[in-house]
């Protein structure tokens, strides 16, 4: 993979990164759409679609409501679409899965600390926002928004190494047998995550019978196919 | 102030930006405010913007797509010459209606159900327009809240928590909230089977008894157990039998 290519993903996983909580929130966070934009950066649309349903489904374990503490998939799925690719389909899920899981959390470490370090900026300057200076105000909130867009470069470059490193050693030691386990794996825990953050959503009553409903109409479907 | 209340909105998008967990997005809401203070008497420098600014960006919570509702209307109380007290109040007032409302409509309502729907598109073969059209229908909604919120906020003022009671609030909730459950279901069984085709049978057999055994302890061990750490936990067991197994 040139250089020129792993700048644009590292450009994406930073959009991407900014995009979850800071700016402008127009959901290309969501790993169906980080990994859609990975496969076409590297010509591989399948494998993006494949990792960002992947992750899209462990993506609603996850309700980001006030200050709970949540991973962070976005930038985690460009790093496993930038593992997967070129490797066969079972690989690529295995791969990309393998690496992702693991940077998601490290974002969301990030994301709390990225929250410390702006705490820190404001109370330096308190006592100007204080005293109602929009300069202040302003430069806190902008520095808050670089700071951010540094976290997701510095995640999504955690994220395309270790891929990096994933390919170079596991490809080579691990059987047929061995990605299929973990591509099975992962594809189980991630359905599992999204029918309990679902059934959490939708709780017991009338929600139920329609998630019911859904999931027959989807398991007919698919069945059918 | 058409122009003020773009540029406030613009602001808006970027309202977490400085997100803490002592003002929460307090300092994003002052920058949102600032631009709608700006033909307080005194002018941008006056006392009256001075004081407003510093009330504006103090700690504040709420859903990121309604907080304009309360940088509109704390704005316009202060157009109104509402005594500060009162304009606390009413901030302290909305930010959890705003939260709950947000959370319901956005987060547990219209964000799983354009998602859902774009999974199943996905899974079904729409490729990237079921991503363009996820963007485009998610961003229409999203748009609209951010937009209505803030224009809300300010015709109302202090009389803005009149405005969460209207109707088509109460059935944009009534609605997200069985769609989603449905376009959910209906998308679970199409994710699983588009990320079964590459498996052999026996890792299709696989991926369903882990799916059903991990079912079962994220239902029981909700609390500690998340479907990430039990990720990492299951992928880990996998590594080594993918190394043992040859």
């Amino acid at each position: 993979m040139s250089l020129d290519v792993q700048l644009v993903l590292l450009l994406w996983g930073t959009l991407v990164g900014l995009d979850l909580v800071s700016v402008p929130q127009i959901m290309i966070a969501r790993p169906l759409v980080a990994g859609a934009g990975a496969g076409l950066i590297l010509g591989d649309l399948p494998t993006g679609l494949r990792l960002g349903i992947l992750f899209e489904l462990f993506q609603l374990d996850v309700l980001p409501v006030g200050a709970t503490r949540y991973p962070e998939y976005g930038p985690a799925t460009v790093a496993a679409v930038s593992a997967g690719h070129l490797v066969n389909s079972v690989g690529g899920l295995a791969l990309g899965a393998i690496v992702g899981l693991p940077v998601a959390l490290v974002g969301g470490v990030s994301l709390h600390l990225l929250r410390r370090l702006n705490a820190r900026a404001v109370s330096r300057a308190a006592a100007r926002i204080e005293g109602g200076d929009p300069r202040a105000l302003v430069r806190v909130h902008v520095g808050g928004i670089a700071r951010d867009a540094v976290r997701g470069a510095l995640v999504t470059t955690v994220g395309l190494a270790l891929a990096w490193l994933a390919r170079f050693v596991l490809v080579s030691t691990l059987s047929q047998h061995g990605f299929v386990a973990l591509a099975a794996a992962a594809a189980g825990v991630a359905l599992a995550a999204a029918f309990a953050g679902t059934q959490r959503l939708v709780g017991r009553g009338a929600g139920l019978r329609w998630f019911a409903l859904g999931l027959g109409g989807g398991a007919i479907l698919e069945w059918l196919r | 102030m058409k122009p003020r209340l773009g540029l406030s909105l613009l602001r808006l998008f970027t309202v977490q930006g400085s997100w803490t967990y002592e003002r929460m997005i307090g300092v994003g809401v002052g920058v949102a405010e600032e631009p709608l203070l700006r033909d307080l008497p005194g002018g941008p420098g006056g006392a009256a913007y001075r004081a407003a600014v510093a009330r504006g960006a103090r700690y504040f919570n709420a859903h990121p797509y309604l907080a304009g509702l309360a940088v509109g209307a704390a704005a316009k109380a202060e157009y109104e010459g509402v005594p500060p007290e009162q304009i606390e109040r009413l901030r302290s007032a909305l930010a959890g209606p705003l939260g709950s409302l947000g959370d319901l409509l956005v987060w547990a309502g219209w964000l799983p159900l354009t998602a859902a729907l774009a999974i199943a598109a996905v899974a079904l073969g729409a490729g990237w327009a079921a991503i363009a059209g996820f963007l485009i229908l998610y961003n229409a909604g999203h748009f609209a809240l951010r937009w209505w919120a803030l224009r809300v906020g300010w015709a109302n003022g202090t009389r803005v928590p009149v405005a969460l009671h209207q109707p088509w609030l109460r059935r944009a909730a009534a609605f997200t909230g069985p769609a989603m459950a449905l376009a959910m279901g209906f998308a679970l069984p199409l994710a699983a089977g588009r990320l079964a085709t590459p498996l052999p049978n026996s890792g299709r057999a696989a991926m369903a008894g882990c799916a059903a055994v991990a079912l079962v302890l994220l239902w029981r061990r909700t609390a500690q157990l998340t479907g990430l750490r039990l990720g990492l936990a299951v992928l880990a067991g996998a590594l080594v039998v993918g190394w043992v197994w040859r």
